[in-house]
């Protein structure tokens, strides 16, 4: 009778591995409780009116947050637009027309090793071919810098979600006369619409936080500036600048505009997933 | 010591010239330097369903993908030789294969519908040639669902996602987006692999009720299938095109080796 040990050590093992995994994962989400925790803690005491309504103020004058928070919200979304266009087009072309290619092998590859690029090298190079030629730094100098990090990401995410689509749907398209232009377009994106909005959002939470590229790039401005042809303020930059201040206004501001970024993440997280909710799948 | 007269190689039966849909001559088929086909002759019946039979990888479902030219999809693919639809030689570089694909139907082994609605699975086809009226294209999405049997079971939910219908009713919403822009050949790929035996014969049922407008050509691993449905019955083996005739006579009285031999289930 071999059958009773070996059913004990098939029971132990599993209870061993499901004790690892549950270890591990509370390990992970006890991290980011506690990061959540200090965040709501230190943030929320600095959280008024004033933080959506006045500007950063000089050391021991009262101020918010409100140029920073225009200037990061116009930045990113100027640098998101640029990057899901870019991105995705990139990405389909990899997957559908380039998969095989040699040319198409190298453009993976940069691309990839773009996205491993250290986010200090990207503000120094938007610094060298925009902001050194242009003699100032500018808002569009960081959305540029931002978009550069968030293309690879959303490329490298269309091309996996595309890939999985099984080869039998775009032959079904094209087997009704489509032409693979529309295959991609009606079927093949709709089809792989979640997956690529996650590649969009996980490239959105990257830059949403990026200070190094933006201190080269936009730097900072003490007063509102809506135009981005100017030096803009940012709430990374911000926060990086009043963290390190001696002075305890500033301090509590940076924790709000620490919290403030996780919060927002959090919260275009949760509503694109609530727009984008697939239909039911067999 | 009796003599038995030795069988022949292969054995086409040659339908008489005005009954025949889709006229295949001297077809080779290549995966890069590799054959898949030899020198396939053989013509389809008009109006009538023919099954392909024969072991994994004999080149059934290469010979079905010619036919639309679905192969040219892939640059490592070519064919040589005559696919003659109504005479017209389809593997022609000038032949307009939007219009090609219209005539020509297909429906695949695993279900595919499209990520959106019911309805508009069925009108995908119908959209990209066809610029219908919302009232037109209203009827022609429910003729359709009535001819592939499935209307009765879909009319209240056009609306939802074609995800939601089970296999079988999933493999009949792809009938109808096929038959919906009236194609006048249909290739149907192993269509009932995924399904249960329940969904299989409903299936079965739609394909011989479409078969008086439609020519057919459906691949099977299914003997009994291929049996029940088609008038004519293509054998194939390594690439060739072993034995042709009509059904009852391939399957009652082969006259090939090769085909009385895996009929029979010696082999494959």
């Amino acid at each position: 009778m071999i059958a009773a040990p070996r059913r004990l050590t098939r029971t132990l093992g599993n209870a061993a591995f499901l004790v690892f995994c549950w270890a591990a994962t509370g390990v992970a989400l006890i991290a980011l409780a506690a990061i959540l925790w200090s965040l709501l803690r230190q943030g929320i005491g600095g959280l008024d009116l004033k933080v959506f309504t006045e500007s950063t103020p000089a050391p021991g004058s009262e101020g918010g947050l409100l140029n920073a928070i225009l200037g990061s919200v116009m930045m990113c979304a100027l640098a998101m637009a640029v990057a899901v266009v870019v991105g995705v087009l990139a990405g389909t072309w990899l997957s559908e027309y380039a998969r095989t290619s040699r040319y198409g092998s190298v453009v993976r590859f940069l691309n990839d090793v773009l996205l491993s690029a250290p986010s200090i090298l990207v503000g120094l190079f938007v610094y060298e071919i925009v902001v050194a030629p242009l003699k100032g730094f500018s808002g569009y100098a960081g959305a540029i810098a931002l978009a550069l990090l968030a293309v690879p990401v959303i490329t490298r995410t269309t091309e996996d979600v595309l890939r999985l689509q099984p080869v039998a749907l775009r032959e079904a398209s094209v087997a009704l006369g489509a032409p693979v232009w529309r295959t991609i377009l009606a079927v093949i994106w709709k089809a792989a619409q979640g997956g690529m909005l996650t590649g969009a959002l996980l490239a959105f939470a990257r830059i949403s936080g990026e200070t190094a590229p933006l201190l080269f790039t936009s730097l900072n401005n003490q007063f509102l500036n809506l135009n981005m042809a100017q030096p803009m303020a940012n709430l990374p930059v911000v926060i990086f600048q009043f963290a390190l201040s001696a002075y305890d206004d500033w301090r509590r501001l940076a924790w709000t505009g620490a919290m403030l970024i996780a919060v927002s993440v959090l919260a275009v997280t949760i509503i694109a997933r609530l727009l984008a909710r697939e239909p039911r799948r067999s | 010591m009796t003599l038995i007269a030795e069988a022949p190689e292969t054995s086409i039966l040659a339908l008489p010239q005005d009954r025949v849909k889709i006229d295949i001559r001297g077809l080779n088929f290549f995966y890069g330097q590799k054959q898949a086909l030899h020198d396939v002759t053989v013509g389809f019946a008009r109006n009538a369903v023919t099954a392909m039979i024969g072991p994994s990888g004999c080149g059934k479902s290469t010979l079905l993908r010619t036919i639309n030219r679905i192969y040219s999809l892939y640059p490592g693919q070519r064919a040589e030789g005559q696919v003659l639809i109504d005479g017209d030689n389809v593997l022609e570089p000038r032949v307009n294969l939007a219009s090609l694909r219209a005539r020509v139907g297909m429906v695949f082994q695993k279900p595919t519908p499209f990520p959106m609605s019911i309805f508009d699975n069925v009108a995908y086809g119908l959209r990209l040639y066809e610029h219908l009226p919302k009232s037109e294209l209203q009827g022609r999405v429910e003729e359709a669902l009535q001819r592939a049997a499935l209307w009765g079971e879909v009319k209240d939910k056009l609306k939802e996602s074609g995800f939601s219908l089970s296999g079988g009713q999933q493999q009949r919403l792809c009938v109808a987006r096929a038959i919906a822009v009236r194609p006048e050949i249909l290739l149907l790929d192993e269509p009932a692999s995924a399904l249960d035996p329940i969904s299989t014969a409903r299936l079965e049922e739609t394909i011989s009720e479409l078969k008086d407008d439609y020519t057919i050509v459906i691949v099977t691993h299914n003997m009994g299938q291929a049996a029940r449905l088609s008038d004519q019955t293509a054998f194939m083996y390594l690439g060739q095109m072993v034995e042709f005739g009509n059904t009852e006579q391939v399957f009652t009285n082969p006259v090939t080796t090769r085909a009385r031999d895996y009929i029979t289930g010696r082999f494959g």
